[in-house]
């Protein structure tokens, strides 16, 4: 997972608009967590080949920079964004016309069955993660911003009213919530760190394999 | 973009909860992710949010959370001071009743406050419903407009126990029996067949002894007259379906 404050992606990513082939590598291990993100944490993220529609993206991004169509790495990040969510929208829909189910309980099925096939934590990961927290919430200094976070998190009360209740500010409802996920982080690193942002090989693999395709194919190696 | 860039913390925060819960619009969510992509490091905040809706509710799942005791706030103390005066109203509304010699006329609202009191404990009605739903074109609830109850409470059975890692089987690993809710909560929607419109939908609740759920469906007698569909749906954090569904028909007879 690259680490890239967001202003030196940015600047990259200036680089690579003004044609400079160097930069253009770069921009695409730099935007390539940020678009598997969006691919992960996305409605259709069940249904789709996450890191094919990455490569796919960032191949149209780079065919779209080297148009330069785009003069504003802002529009770079957005274009991107879009694109990813476009490509597994039609990857859902094609993956749901190729099925010739047409009854919607048994389309139901076919989805909870892909989850569980694809459910990113095992039973074990999912009995850590909640030992995690309730660590956490066993940590918590006060009861009220335990409660705060049961109620917003497994009883789904809204923000408001949660701060109506406890006598809470917007700005501390939110700065309680910063410090458990920052806590929480802190107790799944030390605990089960392969939780904290489920790393793969291939994503560090592919985006230098990709970098290596895009040299070869201009500079004719 | 633009707006997001000079962000505090706490408003990331909030964008953050608001995607995860997916409760952006269209527009507000194609600018988080183009910001997404622009700072690899919020995906890491993404992620822990999902972690941490996750995990609470698997804990909860797994019996493991305290449910803490409710703390006393502002709401509180004035529901409170509430139930204080109207004690304070009653009493001295028993005290006149005692006082004022048969004959004269009865305070105002004493006779009205106990009937009001039968007729809510006669009025409510409890239904079980099977998770098989009726068949023969009879609906499973019937509620008719000239005798509705005041409370309609509905004990749906439609709580599937799976084994902890979600499967349903007749035995985990282990020979143990399925314990696992198969949703962490569960709603009622009640829903107008005719226009599909929604009337009410419940609060969302953890079921009781693993299996028991309850909702209550109040005033039924103040819907139109019709057949209505009582939906319940179980949630997950990244998965909600629609696990039974009953007929209810209010009657204006």
């Amino acid at each position: 997972m690259s680490s890239l404050p967001a202003e030196e992606i940015e600047r990259i990513v200036a680089g690579a608009l003004t044609g400079d082939r160097a930069a253009e590598s770069r921009m695409l291990e730099a935007l390539r967590p940020g678009v598997l993100a969006v691919l992960r944490f996305g409605a259709f993220h069940r249904w789709i080949d996450q890191e094919d529609l990455t490569q796919e993206t960032l191949h149209i991004v780079v065919e779209r920079v080297r148009a330069r169509t785009i003069d504003d790495p802002r529009k770079v990040f957005a274009f991107a964004a879009a694109t990813a969510r476009n490509l597994a929208l039609n990857a859902a829909r094609k993956m749901l016309r190729q099925q010739t189910v047409v009854d919607s309980e048994l389309v139901d099925e076919l989805a909870q069955n892909m989850e569980m096939e694809q459910g990113e934590l095992s039973d074990s990961d999912d009995r850590q993660l909640a030992h995690a927290v309730a660590a956490l919430l066993d940590e918590l200094p006060t009861e009220r911003d335990r409660q705060l976070l049961i109620r917003f998190y497994l009883d789904g009360t809204d923000k408001q009213q949660l701060c109506r209740d406890l006598g809470l500010s917007p700005k501390h409802f939110d700065r309680v919530l910063m410090r458990a996920r920052t806590r929480l982080r802190t107790i799944i690193e030390r605990r089960a760190p392969h939780l904290a942002f489920l790393p793969k090989a291939t994503s560090i693999l592919l985006p230098l394999a990709m970098s290596f395709t895009f040299w070869v194919r201009h500079f004719g190696f | 973009m633009k707006s997001l860039d000079h962000n505090s913390f706490e408003e990331q925060t909030r964008l953050v909860s608001r995607y995860v819960a997916g409760d952006l619009s269209r527009s507000e969510r194609g600018e988080f992710e183009a910001w997404l992509v622009a700072s690899p490091e919020l995906a890491a905040e993404v992620e822990m949010e999902r972690r941490l809706r996750r995990g609470i509710a698997s804990a909860a799942r797994r019996g493991w959370l305290k449910r803490p005791a409710p703390v006393e706030t502002n709401r509180d103390q004035r529901r409170w001071r509430i139930a204080i005066a109207a004690s304070v109203v009653l009493s001295l509304g028993v005290v006149l009743s005692i006082l004022v010699p048969r004959g004269e006329p009865a305070v105002p609202g004493k006779g009205l406050f106990a009937a009001a009191s039968e007729r809510r404990v006669a009025s409510t009605v409890n239904v079980r419903l099977g998770n098989v739903r009726g068949t023969g074109g009879v609906p499973d609830v019937s509620v008719s407009l000239t005798d509705a109850p005041s409370e309609l409470v509905i004990e749906p059975d439609v709580v599937v126990l799976t084994c902890p890692n979600g499967a349903l089987e007749l035995e985990c690993a282990g020979g143990s029996a399925p314990q696992t809710p198969q949703f962490v909560e569960y709603e009622m929607d009640l829903v107008k067949r005719h226009g599909e419109t929604l009337a009410w939908r419940s609060s969302r609740q953890i079921p009781v002894g693993r299996t028991q759920l309850s909702f209550t469906l109040r005033q039924p007698g103040s819907y139109d007259a019709g057949d209505y569909d009582l939906i319940v749906r179980g949630h997950s954090p990244d998965h909600s379906e629609v696990v039974a569904r009953f007929w209810l028909r209010v009657s204006a007879e």
